[in-house]
């Protein structure tokens, strides 16, 4: 009986081995351990055995029994997770096909990008968001900022003229007058806005174009912490290595004026075509705010002093991503928007 | 201003280069657009005789020159140009020569004879008519008077200069001249300006014989100072002073003009020459033009006059528009014998609106516009007589004539140190800051922290008062360097910034746009009367109350838009016919209505323009309820709408049932004015009016702990039962159990249905806040739902 126990044992781990799929292998196991199995057949004629000798082979048998069902249960494992493996190999994709895209992004303008990283700059430099008209009157826009008409000045910007004393502002400047009118100093402001000018479109051109002005008011303001702040907001705006240059300008409304210039951001300063070569950009205008001004709001400059700067959203838009042409930004072309 | 280096180089001593002074420059405040060398492109170009000339034996057209270049044999070339003859001086172009647009010369056969070069015309050397006469015309450049043959054709024209064209800002009229210029640039270079003396001519008699001058409006023109030339000998000027000219740009004509210019360019002021036969009793009147006055300028041009305008006169007649342009009757000819060199002062102010009201300008007036300053008046024509005798042009008389009511005499103000230095944030000893004022000119003491400071007549930027401090504060801090000043961050006050509640609800609202698959466009503000026309937009309709500019580059783009269709139809109509592949658009703008005495009212407006296919109506609708879900507001629409929509498919759109905009497909007749062949669909909404009625930041409800079911039913009911109606009945029915997800999934009109009825499908779900819901509920709910529906819209359940 042992030797027929040993028979079936080893002739059941051969089969197991040869099972190829779960069939078979339920199979092998019904005719070994099925209810009519090789195995239960052998338990069953153990009866005859004496008391002793049931004892020892049944518990032998039961070791191989148990034997048995494990390898089948280990068996029947590898099988599955060959089965899955086949499956898996099945369904194997080209992961280098393109993605569906089934609610495709639209995109925000790259002005309005722009304008954000700047503003978010500022805001997190203390200034605050302030807005005005488009339309707007001629006092703001120009006679308030120490622009009083026939002011040789008034040249330097081209006007939209409504009427006598209304005008398309020519800078966002004019809320500077409505904030240090309507505003109790100390603050600093953040100005973002259409402004217009009868320019012709060309490539740096634009008769409608986006502005930002800086406005900040306090005690003892100097020219120093003007080139501060403005070396801190072009470090976030355009990165560390970015290097200014303040040279002295003229603006109505601001004195001392300055330029200020980048180290040219396509070429590092080295000279390229984006920077005709001088290695700088001219990014905006700035000073210490005009004593005439403040007074024309109702200030006394000898107790308050400000500085103020302004940009074209625009050309930093387009030094941002290398833009050629002005004009691309208001084509609307979806092939230029849609790569931003 | 151009300014020529040969002529900066009688003011100062020149040991740098052109860039170097550039960069010098720039740190003052002075922006040097481009150094220009004259002629910069040519080279290998020479003076040539034509020694001799033949015909080519091969060519009827062709000459054959034997050229003298200087060298002893002369250089055979061949040239087509008929305006060359024996003895004459041409530029000869050798072999290796470079011309203007990069061509170079190579000798060559033609026809058969060797060409060792090229004779050139004043274009080949990139020259015009105002450079030197006869460059403009068609054939080779004939020189004037005795030139060396082999000189280099650039010395030989004069044009060898280095130009430096700066671009003044406008506080800076005094360096509107060489003079001016040159004081700045030796004082960037560290060198001492050699101050030009003028040396005063004495003359003989007394001008009061030849001329008087009445001024009769003394706040127009404060200043009228004049000298009186007889005997002239109008001739052309000598070379020196054309060559200037021409370095300028300016042409010269003949001594007197050619004076005038020179001083104009060297100080800075304008003056004009009268013949002075043509002046009646030799009698300047200044004065307001009478009424229908007409004046012949110069230039040959009538020219009617308002009582505004000042003018030059005699007491017969107007001689001159004062300050923009001489007349026609008393201009200098040839048969001039005695002239009026007029150097005046005229209100800026008032030379600009004659130059309005003219529609012309002139150099002159653009000076008088910058400002001119009365001192500067009669240096100019101190200057002007001293060269007129100097170039022998005539007989100066004496005496000038002095008309003056302007305050010629000096200011010193003063200005604090203390202050300067707090505006700057430096500690520059008041000394110091003298010794830098001295440096541009500008006498200061320092009496304790006070600068005491004689402004020079020219510097009419520096104000007197309290303001001088901060004018004083960028003359110091340009000659201090500004990159002398250390960055600081700020100190003081603290400050928290934020970005403002209607700027935040803009970036959201952009954003959730985008996040639907738009584009953002920025479009112009400008607009035009046939735009709105073809938009279909009644008389009368607030879209017309347009606000119109008085300087619009042209018809259609006189007018502030009202809406942003028509530039987003433009926008959308390239992208089609371009075929970018995207038709989805949005844009934010503000749009201006003129029914306001005061400011416009300016409304920001949302549009959004879809087109193609997969876009309809209900698109476009179910988007802007999306972006409205952002903000946790829903909105309603209406049958109504504006005349662009196609009727019947329009909507007005409501929000916490206030309207804020519309909806619908464009009018064919809209679609075909911007040639967009498919059906498009346009919103509008007015963002002021929109966001106020967003929800407020929502409060958590708790999640159903029973499950739900979801039924749905198709009710069959007249064309004439909208959605809403609908929904509200179904919404507002009474029942046991809670009712979600309401939503109209299917509408179907045909077969099956009657004419005149539709059936609607209706899908919801159905819960109880505290159980399972059990069959009966479920079907009790349901039935209720049905009656409701039969009763409020006789609609019947489908099959």
């Amino acid at each position: 009986m042992y030797d027929k126990l040993n028979e079936i044992r080893e002739e059941t781990l051969r089969r197991l081995n040869e099972a190829g799929d779960e069939k078979e292998l339920e199979a092998l196991g019904v005719s070994v351990l099925g209810r009519s199995g090789a195995l239960t057949e052998i338990l069953r004629g153990m009866g005859k055995l004496e008391k002793d000798e049931r004892a020892k082979f049944g518990q032998t048998a039961n070791l191989v029994k148990k034997e048995l069902e494990d390898a089948i249960s280990l068996r029947r494992e590898k099988i599955a997770a060959a089965m899955q493996e086949k499956r898996f190999a099945l369904e194997a994709l080209d992961v280098t096909e393109p993605g569906v895209r089934k609610r495709p992004m639209g995109r925000l303008h790259p002005m309005t990008q722009t304008y954000r990283t700047i503003r978010d700059a500022l805001v997190g430099m203390g200034f605050t968001t302030f807005d005005g008209p488009e339309v707007e009157y001629d006092e703001y826009n120009f006679t308030k900022l120490n622009l009083p008409k026939d002011h040789p000045a008034r040249d330097m910007q081209d006007t939209f003229y409504v009427s006598e004393r209304v005008v398309l502002r020519t800078h966002t400047s004019p809320c500077e007058a409505r904030a240090l009118l309507a505003l109790e100093p100390p603050f600093r402001l953040v100005i973002p806005g259409r402004v217009f000018r009868v320019d012709e479109a060309d490539a740096s051109h634009s008769p409608v174009f986006m502005q930002m002005e800086g406005l900040v008011i306090d005690r003892n303001i100097s020219l120093a912490d003007l080139k501060g702040t403005i070396d801190a907001f072009v470090h976030a705006v355009f990165g560390e290595e970015v290097k200014t240059r303040f040279r002295p300008s003229y603006f109505p409304f601001t004195e001392p004026s300055a330029e200020v210039d980048i180290s040219c951001t396509m070429c590092g300063g080295c000279g390229c075509r984006v920077c005709k070569g001088t290695g700088w950009l001219e990014i905006m205008g700035c000073g210490i705010t005009n004593p005439h001004e403040l007074e024309n709001c109702g200030l006394d400059p000898r107790e308050w002093s400000a500085f103020a700067f302004g940009l074209g959203v625009d050309r930093v838009a387009s030094l941002r991503y290398g833009i050629t042409h002005n004009r691309l930004q208001y084509e609307n072309d979806a092939r230029f928007l849609g790569q931003f | 201003m151009k300014l020529p280096l040969s002529w900066l180089k009688d003011y100062v001593e020149w040991n740098v280069t052109p860039e170097q002074l550039v960069e010098k420059l720039m740190w003052r405040g002075f922006e040097v657009a481009s150094v220009e060398t004259q002629m910069q492109e040519i080279s290998g170009v020479v003076v040539g005789r034509i020694a001799s000339l033949r015909r080519h034996e091969n060519s009827d057209h062709l000459l054959v020159c034997a050229v003298d270049v200087g060298k002893g044999e002369p250089v055979q070339i061949v040239t087509g140009a008929p305006n060359v003859f024996e003895g004459a001086l041409v530029p000869a172009a050798l072999d290796g020569a470079k011309l203007a647009g990069g061509m170079s010369i190579k000798p060559t056969v033609m026809r058969g004879v060797q060409s060792l070069g090229m004779l050139c015309s004043g274009q080949e050397l990139g020259l015009t008519e105002a450079d030197y006469p006869g460059a403009g015309i068609h054939g080779i450049l004939i020189l004037e008077g005795e030139r060396t043959p082999g000189q280099d054709i650039r010395q030989a024209l004069g044009m060898d200069d280095v130009v430096f064209n700066i671009e003044l800002t406008p506080n800076r009229a005094d360096c509107q001249s060489v003079v001016g210029m040159c004081r700045e640039a030796a004082a960037a270079l560290g060198q001492t300006f050699r101050e030009p003396a003028i040396k005063r001519v004495k003359g003989a008699g007394s001008a009061a014989d030849y001329a008087r001058v009445s001024v009769l409006n003394s706040e127009l023109c404060p200043r009228y100072c004049a000298r009186v030339v007889t005997d002239l000998n109008i001739a052309p000027s000598p070379a020196w002073m054309q060559k200037r000219l021409r370095a300028v740009g300016m042409r010269p004509i003949n001594n007197i003009v050619d004076i005038t210019n020179y001083v104009l360019v060297e100080y800075g002021h304008p003056m004009h020459a009268f013949d002075l036969a043509c002046v009646k009793d030799g009698h300047i009147v200044v004065r307001n033009a009478h009424e229908n006055e007409v004046v012949t300028t110069l230039d040959g041009k009538e020219r009617p006059v308002s009582p505004e305008t000042l003018l030059i006169a005699d007491p017969e007649k107007g001689v001159g528009i004062a300050g923009v342009m001489g007349g026609l009757n008393s201009e200098i000819t040839e048969n001039t014998k005695a002239t009026l060199f007029e150097s005046a002062v005229f209100k800026g102010s008032n030379i600009r609106a004659t130059t309005r009201s003219l529609r012309h300008t002139t150099d002159a007036a653009a000076r008088f516009m910058k400002g001119v300053e009365p001192v500067n008046a009669m240096l100019a024509l101190e200057r002007a007589v001293e060269l007129v005798d100097q170039l022998g042009a005539g007989k100066v008389v004496g005496d000038t004539i002095d008309v003056c009511a302007a305050d010629t005499s000096e200011r010193v103000v003063e200005a604090d140190a203390a202050h300067i230095n707090r505006i700057l944030n430096t500690k520059i000893p008041a000394k110091d800051m003298a010794d830098m004022l001295g440096s541009i000119n500008i006498e200061a003491k320092a009496e304790g922290d006070t600068l005491v400071i004689r402004v020079p007549h020219y510097r009419v930027d520096i104000e007197s008062g309290v303001e001088a401090d901060w004018d004083i504060a960028e003359e110091v801090a340009r000659i201090y360097g500004y990159y002398n000043i250390a960055p600081k961050l700020m100190e003081g006050s603290t400050f928290s910034g934020r970005v403002g509640e209607a700027f935040r609800d803009e970036d959201k609202l952009k954003d959730a746009l985008a996040a639907q698959g738009l584009y953002e466009m920025y479009n112009y503000n400008f607009t035009g009367p046939a735009a709105l026309e073809a938009l279909r937009i009644p008389e009368g309709d607030e879209k017309r109350l347009a606000v119109k500019l008085l300087n619009p580059f042209g018809e259609d783009q006189s007018l502030m838009r009202t809406t942003l269709l028509p530039g987003m139809l433009d926008a959308l109509a390239r992208n089609l016919s371009r075929k970018t592949g995207h038709a989805a658009f949005f844009e934010i703008g503000n749009c201006h209505f003129d029914n306001n005495p005061d400011l416009p009212e300016e409304r920001k407006l949302l549009g959004i323009l879809l087109a193609g296919e997969g876009e309809d109506f209900f698109t476009l609708k179910g988007l802007i309820e999306e972006v409205c879900s952002r903000f946790y507001m829903e909105i309603e629409v209406a049958p109504g709408g504006g005349e662009y929509f196609q009727p019947g498919r329009k909507g007005v759109i409501h929000a916490g049932g206030e309207a804020v905009g519309e909806l619908g497909a464009l009018h064919p007749a809209v679609r075909k004015a911007w040639e967009i062949d498919c059906p498009a669909y346009y919103a509008e909404l007015n963002v002021g009016e929109l966001l106020p009625h967003k929800g407020a930041t929502p409060t958590y409800k708790a999640l159903p702990k029973f499950p739900k079911v979801a039924r749905d039913i198709a009710i069959v009911v007249d064309e004439s039962v909208t959605a809403k109606e609908a929904r509200d009945v179904i919404e507002k029915a009474r029942l046991k159990v809670v009712l979600d997800d309401i939503s109209l999934f299917d509408v179907y009109r045909g077969q099956g249905i009657p004419a005149g009825k539709k059936s609607m499908a209706w899908s919801f779900t159905l819960r109880a806040e505290d159980h399972t819901l059990a069959d009966e509920e479920i079907q009790t709910a349901v039935a209720t739902l049905v009656r409701a529906l039969q009763a409020r819209l006789k609609a019947e359940l489908r099959g």
